[in-house]
């Protein structure tokens, strides 16, 4: 297991261009990466073109990170479920009223995003259980398989704006059991 | 209503939104107009981004198909990178060369000595298998002996780890000896670890497990 100081590090040698960090953050990373472009696309193929742009875009952003107040991974993460969603979008209808997923923000970083690099999987886990598990399951679909209003709808079997009401408010209350 | 961090309501829930890509698009816009003005809109979307990270845990790891990381460095870094870079114009350089020519000259034919060795066979075996393992590098080499894909169908190279689930080591090509490297994280769980082969559509797996039946199985076991 990679740690995070490991990783930072890797980081800030890409930064001056080192590829032998490249190289071994590649391997430290490269199967989570792989595995959140394939959730996404549900595609080998798309998944592998998308992993690739991946790590063109850290060789090439590798100076963006460290003032944008993200932990390393979660930069990483962002950065490989953001140009998969891209992806997955560029591949549905054109008509999508939804045209592209946020650029990572740039920020300093802050005591509060230190804070909840330290958030885990059971915290999040267990607050999205306190949801209605329809409604939690939207918020996993949204995440992790990049679907759209549309899509989120479609499969809830609800009028768009109704699912829009219940994300609204599920985040809201996930936020404050996060924040707990 | 505002929380204790002064952000109001509306703003947590668009900076969620806005990170799980649900935003219409003129809405998107202007929350990113106001993103560049507004720190603390920044850090809801940060804080975001970190909350929902640690649910890419549920799509599990799965091992890239080992030619993609030469193609990556290739789109980067143009031409094959240098697997020597310590040989240089130099006196030093010559030495060298000249260890390298003795190396060659006397090393054994074929992998480093292996640590492990498979053999991965069908039932009735039409399909069939070696493989031979360096642990301290992960560099594996396959040497298909009898078999091939199915027409329009592909055969994916798996590694199973004792009790969990098969990790993807890529499409097997269609020539009849290659090597793929197996990623660090696998080469602490060698114990008891099996691969396998399965038939799936081309280009592999769809789902990062196996979908298609499992053609070849075989126990990776300790050499000597």
């Amino acid at each position: 297991m990679t740690t995070r100081a490991e990783i930072e590090d890797l980081i800030a040698r890409i930064k001056l261009r080192d590829r032998d960090a490249f190289s071994a953050l590649y391997s430290a990373t490269s199967a989570k990466l792989f595995g959140v472009c394939l959730r996404v696309l549900k595609n080998r193929a798309e998944a592998e073109e998308a992993l690739q742009d991946v790590y063109v875009r850290i060789w090439k952003r590798a100076d963006a990170y460290s003032a944008n107040g993200y932990s390393p991974m979660t930069w990483l993460i962002t950065l490989a479920r953001n140009i998969a969603i891209d992806r997955l979008r560029a591949r549905k209808a054109p008509a999508e009223d939804i045209d592209s997923v946020p650029d990572l923000a740039a920020s300093t970083p802050t005591p509060e995003a230190e804070a909840v690099a330290a958030s885990d999987r059971r915290r999040i886990d267990a607050c999205l259980d306190e949801l209605d598990p329809e409604r939690a399951d939207a918020v996993r679909g949204a995440y992790l398989d990049g679907e759209s209003y549309r899509d989120l709808a479609a499969r809830h079997d609800v009028p768009l704006n109704t699912m829009r009401t219940w994300l609204r408010r599920s985040l809201l209350r996930l936020r404050d059991c996060l924040s707990r | 209503m505002t929380d204790a961090n002064g952000h109001n309501e509306d703003d947590i829930a668009l900076a969620g939104e806005y990170v799980l890509g649900l935003l219409p698009a003129d809405e998107r816009r202007a929350f990113e107009a106001r993103l560049r003005d507004e720190p603390r809109l920044r850090v809801l979307v940060v804080e975001w981004d970190e909350r929902f990270a640690a649910l890419a845990d549920e799509a599990g790891e799965v091992a890239p198909p080992p030619a993609l990381e030469a193609r990556i460095e290739r789109r980067l870094f143009g031409a094959r990178r240098r697997r020597i870079p310590w040989i240089g114009a130099t006196l030093g350089g010559l030495i060298a060369a000249a260890a390298i020519v003795a190396l060659v000259f006397f090393a054994p034919v074929g992998p480093a000595d292996p640590s492990h060795r498979a053999e991965v066979a069908s039932e009735d075996a039409e399909l069939r298998l070696a493989a031979a393992l360096v642990e301290a590098t992960g560099e594996m080499q396959v040497e298909r002996l009898a078999g091939a894909a199915r027409p329009g169908r592909a055969l994916e190279l798996w590694f199973i780890p004792e009790g969990e689930a098969p990790v993807s080591l890529g499409v097997l090509p269609e020539a009849e000896d290659y090597t793929v490297t197996l990623p660090e994280p696998l080469r602490d769980r060698l114990a008891g670890a099996v691969l396998a082969v399965s038939d799936e559509p081309p280009g592999g797996s769809p789902t990062g497990a196996p979908t298609g039946d499992v053609l070849a199985t075989g126990a990776l076991d300790t050499v000597g």
